[in-house]
This record gives C-alpha cells, sequence and structure tokens, in this order.
C-alpha cells in the first residue's frame, strides 16, 4: 500500500469545514425561505460564512502540498 | 508529489507529473517574463479592453457590450458596496470592480481553451491583491479612526472585561494576520486545486481512452467528466472573483464603521 | 508516463513542488498589470460611465417631465370634453323638454281645436236641423191645412172663406204642436 499521510491530512481538514458549510448553507436556505425578502442579505452573509470556513480547508490542501517534501 | 493511479493493473500508464510541473514556468525572455506573466498581462488587457471599449464611447441607450459592462459595474455598486460598506463606500467601487475584472479574468484563463492556465494559481497575484486589500483597510481604518483603530480593533465593545485576554490577541491576529493571509490562500488554494482537478480529468481521458476494455470505461467516464469539471470550473472562477472582492469590501466597511 | 508527459514537457519547469512563495517577477508584472487596469479604469472608463450616467440621468428625467407634462395637457383636454359633453347633454336635455312641451302644446291646440271644430260642425248641423224642421212644419201645415180645407169642402159641401179656413187650421195645428 503506497500513498501519502498529506492526502489524509487534506481529507481529515476538510471534514470540519464540509460539516460547517452544510450547516451554513442549510440555515442559509431555511432563513431565505422564512424570509425572502432578506435573500439578497442573507445570500450575501452566507457568501462570506462559506469563505471563511473554507479557508480552513484550503489551509489542509496547501499544506498537503507545502509538507509534501518528496512524497 | 506523484499520484499513480490505478491504470497499471488495467495495462495503462497513467501517472500525474510533478505538480511542479503544472504550475512552475521558466522565464523565457528577460525581466523574467515567463508563461505566467504574459498570461497576466493578456487578462488585464482583455479586462481593460472590455471596458475601454464600452465605455470609451458610452452611449444613453447602450449596446451589447456596453451593456455587460454596465452590468458588472452595478453588480460591484449594488451587490456588494450599497450592501455592504454603504453610500460611503462608493469611492470604492473603481478599486473594487478592478479587483474583480483582474482576478476573475485571471481566474478564466483556467477555462480559456489552449491557455488552461490560471495565473492566480501563482501566489503572485493573490499575494499582491491580498497585501493591497490589506493595506486598503489598514490605511483606512487609521485614517479614520486615528489610533483608536488599534483599540476598536482590540477590544471590541460589549464584552466583560476578562473575556479580552483572550479576545484582544484573538482580534489582532486574526484582522492583521489571518485576513490577508486567508484571502491569499484561498484565492491561490481554489485555482491550485481546479488546475489540478481539470489536468487530472484531461489527462486520464488522455490515457484511459485509448485503452481496450475496461480501462476505457474509466476514459468514456472521464470524457463525460470533462464538460462537466469545466463547468464547475467556471463557476469556481467567478465565484472566487466575487468572494475576494465582497470579503475586501467587508474588511473595508469593518475600518470605516468598526462599530459594526 | 512516456504520452501524458509529452504535452507536459513543453511547459514543465524546474521545481518539482508547488511553490508557495511569490515569484519575483510574476509579482512585479502582476502589480503593473494591475496598477495599469486600475488606473484605466479610474481615470478613463469611470469617468466617461459617470458622464454617461448623468446624460442618461438627465434624459430619463427629461423624459419624465415631458410625460407629466403631456399626461397635465391631457387632464385638462379630458376635463374640457367632460365639461363640453355635460353642456351638450344638459343643451340636449333641454332640448327634448322643449320639444315635449311644444308637443303637448301643439296636442292641446289640436285637441281643443277639434272640439271646436266638432263643436260649430253639431252646431251647425243642429240649426240646419232646425232649420229644417221648420221649414217642414210650415210646408206640413200649408199642406195639411190645404188638405184640410179641400177635405172640409168637400164634407159639408159649403165654401168657407180661404181666409177663415186657414186661420182655423193653424188654430188647430198651433193647438197640435204645443201638445207634443
Amino acid at each position: 500500500m503506497e500513498g501519502s499521510l498529506n492526502a489524509i491530512g487534506y481529507g481529515l481538514s476538510a471534514i470540519g469545514p464540509g460539516i460547517g458549510i452544510g450547516i451554513l448553507i442549510g440555515k442559509a436556505v431555511e432563513a431565505m425561505a422564512r424570509q425572502p425578502e432578506a435573500a439578497g442579505m442573507v445570500r450575501t452573509n452566507m457568501f462570506i460564512g462559506i469563505a471563511i470556513v473554507e479557508a480552513l480547508a484550503l489551509l489542509g490542501f496547501v499544506l498537503a502540498f507545502a509538507l509534501a517534501g518528496g512524497g | 508529489m506523484t499520484a499513480l493511479l490505478a491504470a497499471v493493473e488495467y495495462g495503462g500508464d497513467f501517472t500525474l507529473p510533478p505538480v511542479g510541473e503544472l504550475f512552475n514556468f521558466e522565464s523565457a525572455l528577460p525581466l523574467g517574463i515567463n508563461r505566467t506573466v504574459v498570461l497576466t498581462l493578456l487578462a488585464t488587457l482583455a479586462a481593460a479592453a472590455l471596458f475601454l471599449v464600452a465605455f470609451s464611447n458610452a452611449k444613453v441607450v447602450p449596446g451589447k457590450l456596453q451593456l455587460v459592462a454596465e452590468s458588472i459595474v452595478e453588480f460591484i455598486r449594488e451587490q456588494i458596496v450599497l450592501q455592504i460598506i454603504g453610500v460611503d463606500g462608493l469611492k470604492f467601487v473603481p478599486l473594487l470592480t478592478t479587483m474583480f475584472m483582474f482576478i476573475w479574468f485571471n481566474n478564466l484563463l483556467e477555462i480559456t481553451p489552449f491557455v488552461n492556465f490560471p495565473t492566480t494559481s501563482r501566489m503572485a497575484l493573490p499575494f499582491f491583491l491580498a497585501l493591497l486589500s490589506w493595506a486598503v483597510f489598514v490605511g483606512l481604518g487609521f485614517r479614520h479612526h486615528g489610533l483608536g483603530y488599534l483599540k476598536d480593533v482590540a477590544f471590541p465593545p460589549g464584552v466583560p472585561w476578562p473575556i479580552y485576554v483572550l479576545l484582544t490577541p484573538i482580534e489582532l491576529v486574526s484582522t492583521f494576520v489571518l485576513r490577508p493571509f486567508t484571502l491569499a490562500i484561498r484565492l491561490f488554494a481554489n485555482m491550485v486545486a481546479g488546475h489540478i482537478l481539470l489536468t487530472i480529468v484531461f489527462l486520464a481521458t488522455h490515457a484511459f481512452l485509448a485503452l481496450k476494455f475496461p480501462g476505457i470505461i474509466v476514459g468514456v467516464l472521464t470524457l463525460i467528466a470533462g464538460p462537466l469539471a469545466v463547468g464547475f470550473e467556471l463557476f469556481i472562477a467567478s465565484l472566487q472573483a466575487y468572494i475576494f472582492v465582497i470579503l475586501t469590501a467587508v474588511y473595508i466597511s469593518g475600518a470605516l464603521h468598526p462599530e459594526h | 508516463m512516456t504520452t501524458s508527459l509529452v504535452i507536459l514537457a513543453a511547459e514543465g519547469g524546474s521545481d518539482e513542488s508547488l511553490q508557495l512563495l511569490p515569484d519575483t517577477a510574476e509579482l512585479i508584472w502582476g502589480i503593473v498589470g494591475f496598477a495599469l487596469l486600475f488606473a484605466l479604469l479610474w481615470r478613463v472608463a469611470f469617468p466617461s460611465l459617470n458622464q454617461m450616467l448623468d446624460q442618461r440621468q438627465q434624459a430619463i428625467q427629461g423624459r419624465l417631465t415631458e410625460a407629466e407634462e403631456i399626461r397635465t395637457e391631457a387632464e385638462e383636454l379630458r376635463r374640457q370634453y367632460q365639461e363640453q359633453l355635460r353642456d351638450a347633454r344638459s343643451r340636449a336635455d333641454e332640448i327634448v323638454e322643449e320639444a315635449k312641451s311644444d308637443a303637448e302644446r301643439i296636442r292641446e291646440q289640436k285637441v281643443s281645436d277639434a272640439e271646436q271644430e266638432a263643436q260649430s260642425i253639431r252646431e251647425r248641423a243642429r240649426e240646419d236641423a232646425e232649420a229644417e224642421r221648420g221649414r217642414l212644419v210650415q210646408q206640413l201645415r200649408s199642406q195639411v191645412a190645404a188638405l184640410s180645407v179641400d177635405l172640409a169642402g168637400r164634407i159639408v159641401h159649403a165654401e168657407l172663406d180661404e181666409q177663415q179656413h186657414r186661420s182655423l187650421v193653424d188654430d188647430y195645428i198651433d193647438r197640435l204642436s204645443s201638445m207634443n
């Protein structure tokens, strides 16, 4: 079995943001359905939230390459 | 990092090249001009050309090109600036529009036929853009609130004072270090990931479609996945430009009115 | 490895790992490109855009004002027309009313004329009848007188005086007529 621990590390780093973004978008859709007149504002804030949460997964992604060495 | 796929078992020879080979180019011309630089300048030129042609002879009743450019500017003004910063942010519309167009066009190089390389997947552009965004919002914060800006950032109101022991370092680091860092990393990593995704799909199609059964199944699947991946990357390229600009707007808004 | 990498060989660089630090040349050229784009947009595209937007605003404002004027004018016209219509309608009502009263008047006139005429015809007829009756009575009287004289003469064989005879018969007839 060959492979890289980095890939596992990236997979782990994606779990948290994955769950987080799921909850975030779910709540945002809920809010939009409840108050369609505030949909624009909710959508903007949803993207901001996604961007912030997503950073964690991306850090994992970059580190998977950065720490690869001869990997 | 060399990712060896299971192709060998099916008699294939599909191997991803070292990832650096996808992104690093030798400078072929003087002044360090390499492929990335040429593409960056071309994307910039395209963005500039769009706006100059659209607005050089701006008419009251817009033509098609003018309508496209106008709707971009209107999108930045209505959806980003007015919604997030407010009326006092209108003077940032040119800056944010430039940022949006620059990032967007450089991202779109990823799915441009015969180019297929996003220049934002090189650290230079995200680094510079994040640094610019950082300089703008920090500069604005100090210009509008003087040294009080530091206090506004470090001691957000409405918190019992013992919390500040924990909160102040976090706020300072997140505002002055993590913000530009994540801005740069977000754009960079998304485009790197997109480029790798497209490379894998295209190379796998190239390698597997030439094989006999059962290897060709993979080839057919990746062939179908190709256009889908391109469509997805079009979405990502636009979304990342939007997110970069909207976060910059959020940071500017925070610097102008820290009470929010 | 062979076919795939032939494509990539053309763009292959020396560094095998993902480069996380910005390349100096790319950084500088990127800044140059961005600065150029920003300058162009800020100094050329946006002033032109704003000028155009001002023009558009003026144009739209102008159209709106014009439309407002036209609307006011139309409103005025409509009011006038309505007034005229109302005048015309009341005038028509008047005319109809007048015609009605005229007709009534004429009808009454006609009726009374007819009545008068009928009255006069009846009157005349009665007079005629009266005259006729008088004449007939007169005639009858003279005939009766003549006949009676003749008859009496024949019966009594005595020749009465014509004059006496006549007065006798007249008496008789007078009595007769006063009886009926």
